[in-house]
């Protein structure tokens, strides 16, 4: 039942997507193309020059042409503008996202695909431990304040969420950077790795200083809607029938609150919990160009400073990717906490 | 057990537009091996009184006086863990109203049957298992629910499955509160069946609450009548249901309204007006309002229960009279 | 839906509302941000900020990068705030095609850190042959600037005696300063307004001690030729501390910008959330309420919609596009719309499968009376609600792209002002004056709309009081 659940979101996922690569590929068709030229014609004119010795001027002509005109043919630059649409498309789904104008990674390549990919396990790693304990923080913050609704700290920390709510993370992390790393030089003022990078142990752990800043911040503005929430479904799920009648079986208040309580109120919370943090993936964009943290956020702020766009839009593609198996995933987790889905039945 | 003695128990609910007096005083006993019918209509107290009998008033409400004593132990004295460990499910249990609602959806039945029993008995899980078997065996389901959630269930199987764990800890006292109220009439002939087999088999104790008179007249061997959070007439069920007849007047209008089936019905009988307001009850005796005997006592003087024939109170001062 | 069951829905909502606190100083603080907008021009000092943001001329009068005025009382060291002056003596004398003007500016200074500049400014046509000279509280007279100006037509004179005064400056130093000391220095890195503010005598050029008294200054002009006249003098203190939020690298009043963009933030917020959660309220119902075909195919765009990450594709758009603020809002509105589709659904499908809702189909009720009348009505408190936990998002949307630089150039944001801090180093050099308004003013409005917004919620939905 719960794999038949599974494959149709995936199915259906897969589809959306290929329709957004569609979309953006109409879209920034005509960007694309520009850079695509221009990097032809560079890549002809060194053909060229390999060529110079050997031809007249107009053998040289005739052979630009050539080259030209072999290019644009594999490139489908010569079709009508639909099939150049569906190419370009066909080319991103299969992740050919061509060669950037001028960044190069790590290793000095211009491959697209290799400059997004390197960054994508720094994004993941400060997002998803940032996550992580925001939701163990939220939710507990969250249960306690639905034991004692209304009283002092269910209404204080309801408004410090209020407060935070219109708060841009990225501008109380310049805050805090202006502060802690300038003003009282704690932490370090952003990157991965300390210039020049230490050895040996210390090796491992800088970037773990390094992830102490943008991990704090994160957390502090994060877990005050974790809680909201959670406080807000645990509070109505403790309203229910069945949560009486566990107690009138004389469980352990623990049991009652953890056990059934929280259990029953795992999907919901998990979904709100989900869709918060990819709605924070915008804000993280941000914010990791504020820390130079060499994710894949920082990297569109890189390739826009640097008039880039192949690697925006590589970079485009992947973020919807990523944005895409997080809506699966949440679907996917949903359906495992609620037996309703994952064992359906006659309802 | 020997007795169960509710003594002038009151719960009041405090809300934003006042106290409701849902019980304001409501006095019965219940003995051993015998099962007390409670029937009213909807808002005289009667769930109020499930979730007060186990000290567990719904938010906002709080019991605030009175005394219920099991066997002399007054259990409204008791802290939330002495009720927990001593008072629910061992000594009473509760089978729900709705049972829709009251199994936690999430967990399979398995998990929650052997949690109630291991949370009060050391047992091994194989002797625990063989325990819940044997009820659901008695309520006549087979082994195979255990592994089921409860959306997977039809309404009559989850009511089973609650009279089953309300029973599998062989408390001494259960309540019963509208068990059948939402199920289909056949299946609702099944459970009391099985009620009664369990109550004869088991010799338990029951209080069983209802709206519904011809169910009561099937279960109980006495009945409670109440009426805005008090208790209006007590008696057996020949004193109530027999040839002679209730003797208070709402009783009498109660009975009247209920159709039977081999008489010729014009016009359905009912009683006139609403049931009272809580917030602001009438003075003197709470019927009097729409009661069609009533005299000018009435008005003026709460009667309190008393005896006209052995074993069968009333509190109504024409009764009195007569 | 007559207008009486509006009005009195309204009413019982209000005395609802009325009761929880938070929700009340949302509102106050809404009505403070409308003040601020419609007054404007009256409270900044620099009323065509909005036009003007990115225009040099309007703001070089000021010190670049000046803390608040207010900093001074925080502080030992005092600093000399900004202020323009008009001649407190000011003798004309015309006679054939030549006019001489004799103008006093009277300084009084009682601060410990001077001022950066000192501007005089004027009107002028004809060959003007102007001195300027400073009389100290001490006596000491300098001459700062000898200086002979043409304009053959009337024209604006402006005189920066931080760099007409340069050589008067090294002048000075040489006969105070003991040499050893001159030397050690560079005479670039010395200030020439500054060292007229210090006690002359050695060591003034590492630890200037202020001197503090009346300063005045004196500009002689002579202006020859036909119609030739200098008029209107002012003398212009550019402060080392500036108005209310100070100022940045480019001279602009802060204070000035960030009340500017009051009005684009309130604009982009409201609208945006109005619009998209009006076409998210009419996508759901309809969707709800036809069901069927009609459902499925508006449910899969939905979905498409709802998968796109807004801000990364509004941050390429963007750069690849450049487009205006009319633009972005369009382009949020586009997307924002999703959020509160699938809560109006269900909330409509359950509408749906009420039975007055069956009652009025049997009756024979349109289609548009049902939507109207039975479902619409349900779904409206949570609309506003809805809206007004939209506008902070769309707040700090606007805010995110143009942090980047991909604004709206045209106009001055919050987002902007900080786009500009970060690229003017302000985290590095600590101008938190910078940094710390414009953020403030997002989080403060966010917090507006969310005091609002969550009162709002809490009320509708019951299940969440808590008395």
């Amino acid at each position: 039942m719960y794999w038949k659940y599974v494959l149709r979101r995936l199915a259906s996922v897969l589809f959306t997507y290929v329709i957004i690569i569609f979309i953006y590929s109409a879209l920034f068709n005509t960007v694309m193309e520009t850079t695509i030229r221009a990097q032809i014609d560079e890549q002809v004119k060194q053909e060229m020059l390999l060529q110079t010795q050997i031809m007249s001027p107009a053998g040289l002509k005739q052979y630009q042409e050539e080259r030209l005109a072999l290019y644009y043919k594999r490139y489908h630059l010569d079709e009508p503008i639909l099939p150049r649409i569906f190419w370009r498309a066909l080319s991103t789904l299969k992740f050919d996202f061509g060669n950037s104008t001028i960044i190069r990674s790590a290793a000095g390549e211009r491959k697209v695909l290799t400059i997004v990919a390197e960054k994508i396990p720094r994004t993941v790693l400060l997002f998803t431990l940032a996550t992580a304990i925001d939701i163990l923080i939220g939710v507990l913050l969250g249960m306690k304040k639905a034991q004692k609704p209304g009283k002092f700290l269910d209404q204080s920390t309801s408004i410090i969420t209020m407060i935070v709510y219109g708060m841009p993370t990225w501008w109380v992390a310049m805050i805090l950077i202006m502060l802690f790393v300038y003003k009282i030089g704690i932490f370090p003022s952003g990157g991965l790795h300390s210039i020049p990078p230490p050895t040996g142990l210390a090796y491992v752990l800088d970037p773990l200083y390094h992830l102490a800043l943008p991990l704090l911040t994160l957390v502090v503005i994060g877990f005050w809607g974790r809680a909201y929430l959670t406080r807000n479904i645990v509070l109505s799920t403790l309203q229910e029938d069945y949560i009486m009648a566990a107690r009138a079986r004389g469980l352990a208040e623990r049991k009652v609150l953890y056990g059934h309580t929280l259990r029953s109120a795992a999907p919901p919370i998990a979904t709100m919990s989900i869709l918060s943090l990819l709605s924070s993936v915008s804000g993280g964009l941000i914010f990791e160009g504020i820390f130079s943290w060499p994710g894949m956020g920082n990297l569109y702020w890189v390739a826009i400073q640097q008039n880039d766009i192949p690697v925006l839009m590589g970079n485009l593609a992947l973020t919807t990717l990523f944005y895409l198996s997080g809506l699966v995933l949440l679907d996917l987790i949903y359906g495992m906490l609620d037996p309703r889905i994952k064992v359906g039945g006659k309802a | 057990m020997e007795k169960l003695e509710i003594k002038n128990v009151k719960l009041h609910y405090y809300t934003s537009k006042g106290i409701i007096r849902a019980l304001d005083g409501l006095s019965f006993d219940l003995r051993a091996g015998e099962s007390l019918g409670v029937v009213g209509e909807s808002g005289c107290g009667k769930t109020t009184l499930g979730t007060a009998l186990l000290n567990m008033p719904t938010p906002p409400g709080r019991i605030v006086g009175g005394e219920i004593l099991i066997n002399g132990l007054d259990l409204l004295k008791l802290s939330e863990n002495e009720l927990r460990k001593q008072i629910r499910w061992e000594k009473m249990a509760m089978v729900f109203q709705g049972a829709m609602n009251c199994l936690t959806p999430v967990y399979t039945i398995q998990k929650q049957m052997m949690e109630t029993i291991l949370s009060h008995r050391k047992m091994s899980k194989e002797e625990a298992e063989a325990r819940i078997r044997k009820y659901l065996n008695l309520v006549g389901l087979s082994a195979d629910v255990l592994r089921r959630y409860p959306h997977e269930l039809s309404g009559g199987m989850k009511q089973r499955i609650v009279i089953a764990t309300a029973l599998f800890l062989e408390p001494q006292v259960v309540i019963c509160d509208e068990p059948t109220t939402a199920l289909d009439v056949v299946v609702q002939a099944q459970i009391i069946n099985l009620l009664k087999q369990l109550k004869q088999k088991l010799k338990l104790s029951f209080i069983f609450i209802t709206h519904d008179l011809a169910t009561e007249a099937e279960v109980a061997d006495r009945i409670m009548v109440m009426y805005a959070g008090k208790a209006v007439e007590i008696g057996t069920n020949q004193q109530i249901y027999g040839p002679q007849g209730a003797a208070h007047p709402y009783t009498k209008l109660l009975m009247a309204a209920t159709p039977r089936l081999h008489q010729k019905v014009d016009q359905l009988a009912f009683i006139p007006g609403t049931p009272p307001d809580l917030l602001t009850p009438p003075t003197g005796c709470r019927f009097h309002l729409r009661c069609p005997q009533v005299m000018t006592r009435c008005r003026q003087e709460e009667p309190s229960l008393i005896e006209i024939e052995p074993a069968h109170t009333v509190a109504c001062w024409r009764c009195y009279h007569e | 839906m007559r207008f009486k069951e509006v009005k009195d829905t309204f009413f019982e909502f209000w005395s609802e509302f009325r009761k929880v606190k938070y929700g009340m100083v949302g509102l106050v603080m809404f009505v403070l941000f409308l003040l601020i907008v419609i007054f404007e021009s009256v409270l900044i000092p620099f009323p065509e900020t909005g036009r003007r943001w990115r225009d040099i001329t309007y703001w070089e009068d000021n010190p670049k990068n000046a803390a608040p005025v207010w900093v001074n009382w925080f502080t030992r060291k005092r600093s000399a705030p900004h202020l323009v002056l008009d001649a407190a003596e000011f003798n004309e004398k015309k006679a054939a095609n030549t006019q001489m003007v004799e103008a006093v500016f009277k300084y009084d200074y009682a601060y410990d850190l001077p001022p950066l500049d000192l501007l005089l400014r004027a009107k002028g046509k004809g060959l003007i042959n102007l001195v300027v000279q400073l009389e100290r509280p001490d006596g000491l007279r300098i001459e700062l600037v000898k200086k002979a100006i043409r304009l053959n037509s009337e024209a604006p004179i402006r005189l920066s005696l931080d760099k007409e005064a340069a050589s008067a400056s090294s002048n000075f130093l040489q006969t105070y300063e003991d040499p050893a000391a001159l030397r050690s220095i560079s005479m670039f890195t010395v200030q020439p307004v500054e060292t007229f503010f210090a006690c002359a005598e050695q060591g003034l050029v590492r630890n200037p001690i202020p001197l503090k008294g009346e300063y005045r200054l004196k500009l002689t002009s002579v202006a020859v030729g036909g119609g030739a006249a200098l008029t209107d003098p002012s003398l212009t203190v550019a402060g080392r501390v500036f108005g209310v939020m100070g100022t940045d690298a480019s001279k602009r009043d802060l204070w000035s910008g960030v009340i500017a963009g009051t009005k684009w933030a309130l604009l982009i917020g409201l609208l945006t959330s109005a619009v998209s959660v009006l076409i998210g309220v009419f996508y759901g119902v309809t969707s709800a309420y036809f069901g069927g075909a009609v459902d499925l195919v508006m449910m899969r765009i939905y979905e498409v919609f709802q998968s796109i990450p807004l801000l990364p594709v509004m941050i390429v758009v963007s750069a690849i596009f450049k487009p205006s603020i009319w633009t972005m809002i369009l382009m949020m509105c586009s997307f924002f719309w999703v959020s509160s589709v699938r809560t109006v659904r269900s909330m409509g499908l359950q509408i749906k499968e009420e039975t007055y809702v069956e009652a009025a189909q049997a009756l024979g009720a349109t289609r548009r009376r049902i939507i109207f009348k039975h479902m619409l009505p349900q779904l409206i408190p949570y609309a506003f609600a809805s809206m007004a936990l939209q506008v902070p998002v769309s707040i700090v949307y606007e805010a995110s792209v143009s942090l980047l630089g991909l604004g709206d150039a045209t106009i001055v944001t919050w987002g902007q002002i900080l786009h500009d801090a970060m690229q003017g180093g302000a985290v590095l050099q600590g101008l938190w004056w910078w940094i710390v308004p414009p953020g403030l003013f997002i989080a403060l409005m966010g917090m507006t709309f969310a005091f609002v917004g969550f009162a709002m919620d809490t009320i509708l939905n019951p299940k969440l009081r808590t008395r």
